[in-house]
């Protein structure tokens, strides 16, 4: 199965747990240390960017929308990266267990039906 | 070359099923260079027009009627090329191609809509559409109804790998699961796997929650939430998929990701159906409905 971009073999199941998933993503980003911020825009359907957030280091949620960021090969508009919708549902879920309340109110925020875009610095 | 893969989209009627399949394997034949047959088992025979560019193609069924017997007809007249990009002879964007088929179906009210699928299929084989060229074949069919014909790409080692396409909404939930149970019912005998649920998102509360814990609940995986766009809309009104129409879009780039796991997936399941009382438990558990007392059932709003 496919959470946060990554491939779990079939033989892993149906439902990999947590802790697998955060393992693999923290082994895969590697070296963050030269970033310190990612910007977050929200926008509607049209294209109207309606919420803006800046994540700083040092939660989970800093981690895998650093190396989605990394990763990903969509294409840029203004530096920044569109998050598919899947992956933004699964790092929040993955956020909201693990990072507790320092990103809760985000992560409400990320839970809803807008695009999200994002840029690391 | 890889073995020939066989895939089939069923959903509900409605959800969004050609829509996503056709946007699905025209990411797939474009950044992916897939070579795919589409066979299309919906007797609206809407399976390949936006590949194809066109109203909607002839199918096998109207062809036969048309030529006397389905014996009459050869492989190239119900076996279309993609149009533009989609092209076998086409390769400026894609060393990939598409080829398209309908099975259709009789008249509205008459026959059975079930045996149009039959006879495409084993005509198609016989007359060699399956080729060794091919990375795909991708059946598309309607999965609300309860019909052999229907069933026909998940009988006999046909379609291998099935992609449920629903949504948040509880008729989605409800055809998604009764496809399991139809999938379930030839696991043994044909080899068939159910391989993920798409969501093609309603933008309803909560969806994604609740399309993931029922792909959990049924045994597979959510493979991917695809967000509602006008794109799409907009494509359609051109006949075209947005992945041809708009390819750096946001939409054209999430059938981009669904494409890229489709052609990595190995999670392939024989389900585990719910009970309805289970489905109706797991829509209260994620708010699509407020739990109900149960002297509640059967009155009218005003009466509550």
């Amino acid at each position: 199965m496919f959470v946060c971009g990554y491939h779990f073999p079939a033989s892993m199941g149906n439902d990999v747990s947590m802790d697998v998933v955060i393992d693999r993503v923290k082994t895969e980003s590697g070296d963050l240390s030269g970033l310190s911020t990612i910007e977050v825009t929200g926008e509607t359907a049209k294209g109207e960017i309606i919420e803006t957030f800046t994540i700083v280091s040092g939660s989970f949620l800093f981690t895998a929308l650093a190396d989605y960021y990394n990763k990903s090969d969509v294409p840029e508009k203004d530096g920044f990266k569109m998050v598919y919708f899947t992956n933004k549902y699964q790092i929040s879920e993955l956020s909201k267990a693990v990072d507790g309340d320092s990103t809760k109110d985000f992560c409400r925020k990320f839970d809803d039906m807008n695009l999200y875009r994002i840029k690391v610095a | 070359m890889s073995a020939l893969r066989q895939i089939a989209f069923y959903g509900k009627g409605g959800i969004g099923k050609s829509t996503t399949s056709q946007n699905t394997l025209a990411a797939m034949c474009h950044y992916y260079g897939q070579k795919i047959l589409i066979v299309g088992c919906d007797p609206k025979a809407d399976s390949t027009r936006l590949i194809l560019h066109e109203k909607a193609q002839c199918t096998i069924m109207q062809l036969a009627s048309e030529a006397g017997t389905v014996e009459d007809l050869e492989l190239e007249d119900v076996c279309k090329p993609g149009a533009g990009e989609f092209h076998p002879e086409d390769d400026t964007i894609t060393d990939g191609y598409i080829m398209c088929t309908e099975s259709g179906g009789p008249e509205p009210g008459v026959g059975c809509a079930g045996r149009g699928v039959i006879t495409a299929i084993n005509f198609l084989e016989e007359e060699g559409a399956y080729n060794d060229e091919l990375d795909f074949v991708s059946y598309d069919v309607l999965g609300d109804v309860v019909c052999g014909g229907f069933a026909m790409p998940i009988r006999e080692g046909k379609a291998q790998e099935i992609y449920i396409v629903m949504s948040g909404e509880m008729m989605a939930m409800y055809a998604a699961n009764n496809i399991s149970k139809g999938i379930l019912k030839y696991a043994n005998t044909g080899g068939v796997r159910l391989a993920g649920l798409v969501c093609n998102a309603r933008m309803t509360d909560r969806e994604y929650d609740l399309s993931k814990n029922l792909a959990t609940q049924i045994g597979t995986q959510l493979i991917h939430f695809v967000p509602r766009s006008n794109h799409v809309q907009r494509a359609e009104l051109r006949r075209m998929t947005v992945v041809e129409f708009s390819p750096n879009s946001e939409q054209a780039m999430e059938y981009r990701e669904l494409a890229r796991k489709i052609i990595a997936n190995d999670l392939k399941v024989i389900p585990t159906p719910l009970e309805m009382d289970d489905l109706e438990d797991l829509l209260m558990k994620f708010g699509l409905e407020e739990e109900v007392e149960e002297d509640a059932v059967g009155k009218k709003a005003e009466e509550l």
